[in-house]
């Protein structure tokens, strides 16, 4: 198994920005949930084996095997799609959930393996700002008791040096002393955001988590705050984790960026580097998907077929290569350029059933208008071909059709899909980056 | 040029609250062609999904459409005339509810909602749904319309339709629902269709596979779409002709590439700037200078002009209309409600600025100085 991140302080010392030292540094880090609890939960009944019951629990791989590091004053952008793990990822870095394996050194000292009191301690030096502005404030406490609360749970000061640090803080995140004594439900979404960052960094944090901070407010508010961030990040010198799902800001607002798919880091790089040179072909697409604010430029869109898999049973190899539009051909076939993408649009077609059975020969006249691949390959689309045409299908009920298609289906995948090097190994690679000279990772077996 | 489909005049839209009269929507005209797409766009509070929604009666108490006028392939929607007594009452051409519910909503004009999960019923399945909607509005027997919905979903993109029928709408992704809502949407071969805010729920990917889809669509069935959005590049994307909102009032209409390359609205051209763009490193980001203020007692004269960067006294005082201010190359009207345009002579240039567009146009942005409450 390789991972990210083997070859971490030396390479960083590249740049002058990153001669500093490292403050974060992740090490193959797992968070893996058991789905259901209870009693009762997970119970299998099989009468075919002894003993006929057994409990098993089905494991959600949320983050599976992730490293990188992040150095004092710098901020790591970390994107990816809803379910992607990213909020679990950031969540167990600051040890709010248990890792299920790895290491997190923070400043030197691994966290993972802190406990109680120590750990405690060791949580005033990092703060979380939260997505939801309207969720993540109590609406019983004042925004001074907000503010003050991480300081009273620290011990810091005394009630009139936390007073007059909470009104110097909420001027610093651009409020004004006097909210001290307001509410919650008296700000908007962009002040309340205000708010948790004064909160965040109330005990003097040097790392703060900031979980996609921005993503409910409106576009002109958004700006606002992160200027702020931007600017606290200067004067307080901040180290970010910044987790958002939205490429526009992570490109505004990161040094570097991870791009995360199913669990797994998949590209980190400088964020000039992973922008303008991506080398994924999943962050690729997330590039290519993203509505660009200009009329002229006519962007290639839905790039991307199907969804992401369930995290419950992952892809082997790369995660990614149920929805690569570059699989790699599996080898010994022979397989030329236009044959296997034939062969592999069909395959997917036959997977997802997305065309209505028709005689074998207009399927095949659609799929493989060169007509199909020689030898092997051939013989097995034609297999396929015929488990699915019209005139097989007629007749048939629901459930043997269904089963049909399945039979084809599975046949093709396990013929090539699961022939290809994407499913049998799992990519790690670095490659040489374009712009500037910072590390570029890129988990694409293109890259071998 | 021949009749719009749908043309909306000074249509006006408000909510009676305890706190005092919400100007949600405010006398704004607009046109939609056929085969076009028009935007709405603007952030949240604009009124833009009220003013979407008012354009099939569908604004529940205590708001109400207090006037305007709006006309659908002739028929008039919503209309009212003066009295003997001098009182407005309903156009006796109106379309009564009945025929609104039966001709106009789903078979003319469909909607498509943000959050799919609350159009969809989740005790029903999705292809029982789709399949009840068609049975209904096309009086088509119950195995031709399942066979319909069959067809719907594949054409909308959803795999192995014929499995997904039997499925219950939490059994599908977010993405896969807002196709589910595209096929009931397109069921009845409507002539407009109001989609609100249909993809901001969804990640990139999928908002392009459906952005894609609405292309394909369009282009197969010639519907027209009002798109509803605050995401300038999904507008940039896919509409041909847009209205920006600010504060319930259209502040500027024009064809998609004038409204990005010859902006004649500062609000619009505030919007274009405080957007992080993905596709080049932007240093700083122009934020807009405060909030949207309430729609209960919006600012006199120009309603942006306690954010805007070029506001001068005149702005305080003089209402600005949405105004021709150009004409694009294929003729297209471009208006916008700004004074600093001739049209006005409101005598803009010769008053004062205001003190905050000073301090803003030196790009003191981060916190104007006497700070007036933050955002």
């Amino acid at each position: 198994m390789s991972s990210f991140g083997e070859t971490p302080t030396g390479s960083d010392s590249s740049t002058a920005e990153r001669d500093s030292e490292t403050l974060l540094e992740v090490e193959g880090l797992k968070k893996h949930f058991t789905t259901g609890s209870g009693l009762l939960s997970g119970l299998r009944v099989d009468p075919g084996s002894f003993p006929p019951v057994r409990r098993e629990h089905e494991r959600v791989r949320a983050v599976d095997d992730v490293s990188f590091s992040i150095a004092r004053g710098e901020t790591l952008g970390l994107v990816g799609e809803s379910g992607c793990g990213k909020s679990t990822l950031g969540r167990t870095v600051l040890r709010l959930l248990e890792p299920t394996a790895g290491t997190i050194r923070f400043d030197g000292e691994d966290l993972a393996s802190l406990g109680g009191e120590a750990l405690r301690r060791k949580r005033a030096e990092m703060g979380m700002i939260f997505q939801d502005p309207h969720a993540s404030l109590n609406p019983r406490m004042t925004v001074g008791t907000i503010v003050e609360e991480p300081m009273v749970a620290h011990g810091m000061l005394d009630g009139e040096g936390r007073e007059a640090r909470a009104k110097s803080l909420l001027e610093d995140v651009g409020l004004e002393a006097h909210h001290y004594h307001r509410y919650p439900h008296e700000f908007s979404g962009g002040q309340r955001q205000r708010v948790n960052l004064a909160r965040a960094l109330s005990v003097d944090p040097d790392f703060v988590v900031c979980d996609e901070p921005v993503s409910a407010l409106d576009v002109s508010v958004q700006a606002q705050v992160l200027n702020t961030m931007a600017r606290l990040q200067a004067e307080f010198g901040l180290t970010y984790l910044f987790i958002a799902h939205d490429l526009s800001v992570i490109r505004h607002i990161a040094d570097r960026v991870a791009v995360m798919y199913l669990g797994t880091v998949v590209e980190l790089a400088e964020k000039e580097e992973l922008f303008e040179n991506p080398q994924h072909p999943y962050t690729q697409a997330l590039l290519e998907s993203i509505p660009v604010p200009d009329p002229r430029e006519s962007g290639t869109r839905g790039v991307l077929e199907g969804e992401v898999p369930s995290p419950v049973d992952p892809p082997s190899g790369c995660r990614f290569r149920t929805r690569c539009p570059v699989l790699i051909a599996p080898e010994g076939y022979g397989f030329g350029d236009a044959e296997w993408e034939a062969t592999r649009g069909f395959v997917r077609a036959v997977k997802r059933r997305t065309f209505e059975p028709a005689p074998a020969a207009e399927v095949r006249e659609r799929f493989f208008p060169e007509g199909v691949p020689d030898g092997e390959a051939g013989e097995l689309v034609e297999t396929a071909l015929s488990l699915v045409s019209a005139a097989e299908l007629e007749g048939l009920e629901e459930d043997a059709r269904t089963a049909r298609w399945h039979e084809a289906s599975e046949l093709l995948l396990e013929s090539f899909a699961e022939e290809s090097i994407c499913a049998r190994e799992r990519p790690h690679y670095e490659v040489d980056p374009v712009y500037g000279d910072g590390e570029h990772l890129a988990a694409c077996h293109r890259h071998r | 040029m021949t009749d719009p489909l749908l043309r909306v005049e000074n249509l006006t839209t408000q909510f009676f609250t305890e706190a005092g009269t919400v100007r949600a929507v405010d006398s704004i005209s607009f046109e939609v062609h056929e085969g076009e797409i028009v935007g709405l766009v603007g952030e949240s509070g604009a009124g833009k999904s009220v003013a979407s929604m008012s354009l099939l009666r569908l604004v529940e108490s205590p708001g109400e459409i207090v006037a305007g006028e709006i006309t659908y392939k002739g028929r008039t929607i919503f209309g009212l005339e003066e009295t003997a007594d001098g009182s407005l009452s309903e156009r006796p051409e109106m379309l009564s509810e009945e025929e609104m519910r039966r001709e106009i909503r789903g078979n003319e004009i469909a909607v498509i909602f943000q959050d799919p999960m609350e159009s969809l019923n989740p005790v029903f399945t999705v292809g029982g749904q789709l399949r009840e909607f068609i049975e209904l509005n096309r009086g088509l027997s119950k195995r031709v319309a399942r066979e319909e919905a069959i067809r719907m979903l594949r054409e909308v993109g959803i795999p192995d339709p014929e499995g997904r029928y039997e499925e219950y709408p939490h059994q599908f992704s977010g993405g896969m629902r807002q196709r589910v809502l595209i096929a009931m949407a397109l069921a009845c071969e409507p002539s407009l269709i109001i989609a609100d805010e249909p993809t901001t729920a969804l990640d990139v990917t999928v908002e392009g596979q459906i952005l894609d889809l609405v292309d394909d669509l369009q282009e197969k069935y010639g519907t027209s779409f009002i798109w509803v959005t605050h995401d300038l590049g999904v507008v940039a994307e896919i509409c041909d002709r847009v209205n920006v909102m600010y504060l319930g009032e259209i502040v500027e209409q024009a064809p998609v590439d004038d409204l990005f390359y010859e902006t004649a609205h500062p609000y619009t051209e505030a919007l274009l700037e405080s957007m992080p763009r993905p596709d080049l490193t932007v240093e700083e980001i122009q934020s807009i200078r405060g909030v949207m203020p309430s729609a209960i007692a919006p600012p006199s004269g120009c309603r942006f002009h306690p954010r805007c960067r070029y506001a001068r006294e005149a702005c305080k005082r003089v209402h600005p209309d949405p105004r021709r201010v150009a004409t694009s190359a294929d003729g297209e009207t471009h208006r916008a409600a700004c004074l600093r345009h001739d049209v006005f002579e409101s005598g803009y240039e010769a008053s004062a600025p205001l003190e905050h567009a000073t301090a803003l146009s030196d790009r003191e942005v981060e916190r104007p100085p006497g700070g007036e409450g933050g955002e």
